[in-house]
């Protein structure tokens, strides 16, 4: 792995110990340039690991609360009338100029706001009154989602999360996580001691490397494959979408990447599906397990190593 | 679902006209063409099916249901529930009240298009196979054919096949005769109710499996026990029960398609048979007869007198004809005389034994004539494939030769039943067999990462790494087969071609 990821995994976990997994994860949406949709119970960490990597990176961060009553102007900015200059001077949002946002309970937010966020995130621009505002780049949100205690709240649309890249979940931690997590914070607060041992220029930098690996031709087709035979799955009412089959690619890029290779394999391509995959599979019975479903598609699927090796046996 | 019972009904109808073509001639082509039955689904996979599997399909339709249970899935294609925008005469009335929902019933041409996008490569390949099954049968059939009308010999020696066949039948009756013999008045009707339960038993057992196979199984053993015994079923019986077993095995529904299959099947078979071979026994009973006579000139030769036939048996065939005559029950008595009256049963055997004989030969001739190559066309394939396989490994691209000497490496446990299947080659490590060799799956796992390289990037390999994966093979190839049983011995050589 490189050393500067490496590092920041290592400031990471000063912070969150024994989630290493996760972390990485996290990294690899970022270097893949993709959002991420933390779905949790309240309490496990979630709004630390976003500051954590913020600070870590040196990112600039921002963060929302959503409520029902926050509005649309409140992420993009607004104009308002100033008498001084008798002029409409705009107003910047949270948006504009952040790097790192964590939108906290995103499914509380009215649609309106929660569609003017993933307008954002698409665009990496926002639009006030006709005016267009590019935003800092690198632009990630971290959104997170309680599962419990939904009372007044916005389900997320499919459509929506269709476009955060992964969805993760933390869960609780171990009970060596959880007494090392206690005795830390007996004095000082950790997160004070998260030095930052990256730039964003070399982040961009990095993003740029990840998109220049090379994912071959039976790489694709497995991709597609996975994909397809997602939705023609029995249990499976709408499956992988075509983005979504971009989004695995470029998080298997991502991860070949941390890996420090220049080509996909195919284990990337499985490391990478079920958390990029769980959030776009719907299924036709509620009580059905998704992990399952994704789980049958990797095993069912004619892994691409012998596809490459032997379908090409065929063609000579 | 209106061509459904249309396509029924034209098959009742098909039936039914059998039914009385059968009682005017007295032919018997029902039983003759479940023989051939079997080839129909073949025909029609060759030459008919533009669609994927049957089976696939039916399972695809009512997946789509779902839990619902519709008899008629064909037709009505998929359900799903109403979204506002779809025209409201589209609306399944009858599902959507007993579901509390409003729901769709979608056209069945959309979805077969789509089905058929889905199924198109394997629905490909499997008509390829099926056409080339079917073109394997043709030419057997042709060979024999012409084997047949053009070489004497061969036309002699399937004659006495057949005679032999049947004279064991004869044989099989002759021992039932003399060994289970039937007391004093016995009626053949509580027999004969037993058995026509035995079989409507088997019947409805097969039609609760649901399955195809058992139906050909069922009507195979049905036919050999008739064929065998020579004991055929009235028409009666043997038309309704080989219907039944054919619309069984036809695609549901009957499509025009399968029936035209079938009639020119039927029609081919009968006019060959009648062209190609009309009358078996006759040549045997010239030939039999030339032999008696040989034997008696013989006699005549040794005793200097003619030989005369014993004069029990003339007595017994006495008492039988004036039996006979007189309508009177009571001289029926005596093993010898049920024998006498067997052998003139078997005599009196009707004509359509012939064409069964016929048939039965024909399909022999062609099993035979087919076999005994086929082992050698798979074989000669196979030995292609590794001996190219080999000559990759010293090619100039040292990816293409990693990748050849670890597909090879991958035969090899395969051939011997200790690969991992689908999992990534890289993770085969953890599951490879314990009794290898110490380090061999340390190695092998540096190996597979060469592959997966050599696979997936576009720089070329070094040069010692392809020597690495030489060394590898040629270790696999060493530690495999010391641990190989006998069997997996010769199917790693003869069969997989893999063992030098």
């Amino acid at each position: 792995m490189r050393k500067e990821l490496e590092n920041v995994i290592r400031e990471m976990e000063k912070v969150i110990a024994g989630k290493r997994e996760a972390i990485e994860k996290i990294l690899l949406a970022l270097l893949a340039d993709g959002h991420i949709l933390l779905d949790d119970v309240p309490g496990v960490g979630k709004t630390t690991l976003a500051v954590a990597l913020s600070r870590a990176v040196g990112l600039s961060f921002r963060r929302v609360q959503f409520t029902p009553d926050v509005l649309p102007s409140d992420l993009t900015g607004f104009s308002m009338y100033q008498k001084t200059s008798e002029a409409f001077v705009y107003q910047p949002g949270v948006l504009n100029g952040t790097n790192l946002l964590l939108g906290d309970e995103i499914n509380r937010a009215s649609s309106k706001t929660q569609s003017a966020l993933l307008e954002a995130m698409e665009e990496q621009q926002v639009t006030v009154d006709g005016k267009t505002y590019r935003m800092e780049d690198p632009f990630l949100v971290i959104a997170t989602e309680n599962s419990v205690g939904t009372a007044g709240t916005q389900f997320l649309p499919y459509a929506q999360m269709d476009r955060f890249l992964i969805r993760l979940s933390l869960g609780y931690p171990d009970y060596e996580a959880q007494m090392t997590m206690l005795r830390d914070r007996q004095g000082v607060n950790p997160l004070d001691e998260v030095r930052c041992v990256m730039t964003k220029e070399k982040l961009t930098g990095m993003q740029r490397e990840v998109r220049a690996v090379s994912a071959n031709d039976v790489i694709l087709d497995y991709i597609t494959r996975l994909t397809m035979a997602s939705r023609e799955h029995e249990a499976v009412e709408v499956g992988i979408s075509p983005r979504g089959a971009l989004f695995i690619d470029r998080m298997a890029k991502a991860k070949a990447f941390l890996e420090e290779r220049d080509y996909v394999t195919g284990s990337d391509v499985q490391a990478v599906f079920r958390d990029v995959c769980a959030h776009r599979v719907l299924l036709k019975e509620p009580g059905d397990s998704v992990d399952r479903v994704l789980d049958e598609l990797l095993k069912k699927t004619e892994n691409p190593d012998r596809r490459g090796l032997f379908a090409g046996m065929k063609k000579q | 679902m209106k061509k459904r019972w249309i396509g029924y009904a034209v098959w009742l109808l098909l039936v039914a006209g059998l039914y009385f073509f059968e009682n005017n001639t007295g032919t018997r082509v029902v039983l003759l063409c479940s023989v051939l039955l079997p080839f129909v689904p073949l025909l029609r996979a060759a030459f008919f099916s533009p669609d994927g599997p049957t089976k696939e399909k039916e399972a695809a339709a009512s997946m789509t249901v779902g839990t619902f249970d519709i008899p008629e899935t064909e037709e009505t294609g998929n359900i799903r529930p109403y979204v506002p925008g779809d025209p409201v005469r589209r609306i399944h009335w009858k599902l959507s009240s007993k579901k509390n929902e409003l729901l769709i019933r979608e056209t069945a041409a959309g979805t077969e298009t789509a089905e058929k996008q889905m199924n198109v490569s394997q629905s490909s390949r499997q008509r390829k196979s099926g056409r080339r099954a079917a073109a394997v049968f043709v030419v057997g059939i042709l060979l024999c054919v012409i084997m047949l009308l053009l070489i004497p010999g061969v036309r002699c020696g399937a004659q006495e096949l057949c005679n032999r066949l049947f004279t064991a039948s004869e044989a099989v009756n002759r021992y039932a005769y003399l060994r289970f013999t039937v007391p004093e008045g016995q009626d053949i009707l509580p027999a004969a109710i037993i058995l026509v339960c035995a079989f409507t038993l088997l019947m409805g057992m097969a039609l609760m499996l649901r399955s195809r196979l058992t139906a050909l199984g069922i009507m195979a053993a049905c036919t050999l026990f008739q064929i065998y015994f020579g004991l055929a079923f009235p028409p009666w019986i043997n038309i309704p029960l080989y219907s039944m077993f054919t619309v069984w095995m036809l695609r549901r529904p009957v499509r025009w398609n399968d029936l035209t299959a079938c009639g020119v099947l039927i029609l081919l078979v009968t006019l060959s048979v009648a062209v190609f071979l009309p009358g078996v026994d006759a040549a045997t009973e010239t030939a039999s007869e030339q032999v008696r006579d040989r034997l008696s000139q013989f006699t005549e030769q040794i005793t200097g007198h003619v030989a005369e036939t014993p004069a029990g048996e003339t007595e017994t065939r006495h008492i039988h004809t004036r039996s006979l005559e007189n309508g009177d029950g009571e001289a029926e008595t005596g093993q010898e005389f049920r024998l006498v009256t067997a052998e003139e049963e078997q005599i009196s055997m009707p004509h359509w034994i012939n064409w069964l004989k016929a048939v039965l030969l024909l399909i022999l001739t062609a099993l035979l004539v087919v076999l005994p190559f086929a082992p050698f066309l798979m074989l000669n394939k196979r030995k292609k494939k590794t001996a190219e396989n080999r000559k990759a490994f010293e090619s100039e691209n040292t990816n293409m030769a990693i990748q050849a000497i670890f597909r090879q490496i991958i035969l090899w446990f395969e051939a011997v039943n200790a690969g991992a299947g689908n999992l990534l080659f890289r993770n085969w490590a953890a599951v490879l067999p314990e009794d290898l060799p110490e380090g061999f799956v340390e190695r092998f796992a540096r190996c597979a990462a060469d592959c997966e390289e050599a696979l997936y990037s576009s720089h070329p390999m070094p040069e010692q790494k392809r020597r690495a994966a030489m060394e590898l093979l040629k270790e696999t190839e060493s530690a495999l087969w010391k641990r190989a049983n006998r069997r997996q011995r010769f199917y790693l050589k003869y069969w997989m071609c893999l063992a030098e």
